[in-house]
């Protein structure tokens, strides 16, 4: 899900950039000292999920958790994710340095909108889990769809991310896994 | 335990390792961006970056090897980047005709030339610093100081997240030896969630210690070097060159 440089139009590069270093400063102002090593364990752990492997039919998949930072971090989960992407980016050659604006704009909209189902506390925590898991893919895709049409690709590119709706619906079920297993072992992380 | 996936040669003694870290980030961030920049359609100037790359390779000393390697891994999703150009249209049901076609043609592979070499510089630039110099030198750029900070914590974490991310490894494959068959979805969140949990005391254990010995969100680093002469005369050199290219490169 990661754009590498090259594929995207550097002008929605730049203009990505300026988003996110708006977002970044409107979600990290005013960060509590006490929130930051959260913030910092919350994002290793993004970084080393993205490192595990998942075995299933034939291939293997790896959980992006983006879902899962937007439970935990709610909005400040836009610099984590921003932190992430730069050392996958940096370490992995996921992605890249020019498109660092969009994917970070991408994970961290999905994050986001993860968080805003989280809130809706109305709906059982397992739906809200699964749901959050599932948004927190599915925009991402959405946007990186937007991208490439921009960039000059045929709106042919929509049939070729549908193929996320599998791994959304996967990460929703990884999402509520988690979950549950915080709220029985130390349910404030949740809170 | 062992983490070689971080700047593994970047112990290496060559011109390029001696140069200063934040010139090494803006020259990599800037030949990406000129050659992105590049106008679909002529391919010759990637020849000419490809070029550049191959000299500061030669000048790293890197091992080949293990370049091509990286570059072997990444290639086969550049491909696919570049082949959903002229498959997106065809998906789409919008004929491009032959001349359309032929077009098409030529901008997926300028997208894929152009992801090959943008990655190539970020392998050189990761391979030729330590990764802490180039965090301190990206704060010394300043970057955003949260950004900062969060850096730098994760640099800590992550050891002690992939230790523990073994060790968990270990204990699951012992547990379940041969292939998951049944809730491996349950199996494999359940580790995720309990390396989290695991970490999350010990990394605050690390953030307490770190603020008991005077941390106050600034981080030292004693491998940055001060700009000197030679690295004003490469940079200038490295720019020169990609604006020849940038410019003439085409023609």
């Amino acid at each position: 899900m990661h754009i590498a440089d090259g594929i995207i139009d550097a002008r929605i590069c730049l203009a990505a950039h300026a988003v996110s270093a708006a977002a970044i400063y409107f979600a990290g102002r005013k960060t509590p000292a006490e929130e930051i090593p959260k913030m910092g364990i919350s994002g290793s752990a993004l970084f080393v999920a993205s490192l595990i492997h998942i075995p299933i039919a034939g291939t293997a998949i790896h959980p992006g958790l983006y879902g899962l930072a937007g439970i935990i971090l709610g909005k400040r989960a836009f610099p984590v994710i921003y932190t992430v992407l730069l050392f996958q980016a940096l370490i992995f050659q996921h992605g890249g340095l020019l498109t660092l604006g969009v994917n970070a704009l991408n994970m961290g909209a999905g994050a986001f909108a993860a968080h805003l189902i989280w809130k809706q506390k109305y709906l059982p925590e397992s739906i809200r889990a699964i749901l959050a898991g599932l948004i927190g893919v599915v925009v991402p895709a959405a946007m990186m769809t937007l991208e490439f049409e921009w960039t000059g690709y045929g709106q042919g590119i929509r049939y070729v991310f549908s193929i996320y709706i599998v791994v959304a619906a996967l990460e929703g079920l990884f999402t509520w896994i988690v979950v549950k297993f915080f709220r029985k072992v130390k349910s404030n992380i949740l809170n | 335990m062992k983490h070689a996936f971080i700047d593994r040669y970047s112990h290496l003694q060559s011109p390029v390792h001696r140069l200063d870290a934040r010139l090494k980030f803006i020259l990599a961030l800037l030949a990406i961006a000129v050659l992105v920049s590049e106008p679909p359609g002529k391919l010759m100037p990637f020849a000419f970056y490809g070029a550049i790359v191959l000299v500061v390779l030669i000048l790293s000393r890197l091992p080949v090897r293990f370049f091509l390697k990286r570059l072997l891994i990444l290639a086969p999703f550049f491909g696919m980047a570049a082949l959903f150009y002229p498959l997106s249209y065809w998906l789409a049901g919008t004929g491009l005709g032959e001349d359309g076609m032929q077009k098409a043609v030529l901008v997926a592979l300028s997208i894929f030339f152009k992801a090959l070499l943008s990655v190539s510089f970020l392998i050189l630039l990761i391979s030729t610093v330590k990764f802490h110099d180039l965090l301190a030198g990206l704060r010394k750029l300043r970057m955003p100081k949260l950004i900062g900070i969060l850096s730098a914590l994760m640099y800590r974490y992550i050891f002690i997240f992939w230790d523990e991310t073994l060790r968990t490894n270990m204990a699951r494959n012992s547990r379940t030896p041969g292939n998951l068959k049944m809730n491996r979805f349950t199996v494999y969140g359940n580790q995720m969630a309990m390396i989290f949990l695991r970490s999350w005391e010990r990394a605050h254990m690390v953030y307490n210690a770190m603020l008991s010995r005077g941390f106050d969100g600034e981080f030292l680093s004693f491998g940055q070097k001060e700009t000197k002469r030679k690295d004003i005369v490469f940079g200038a050199v490295f720019v020169l060159l990609l604006a020849a290219i940038r410019v003439f490169g085409g023609l």
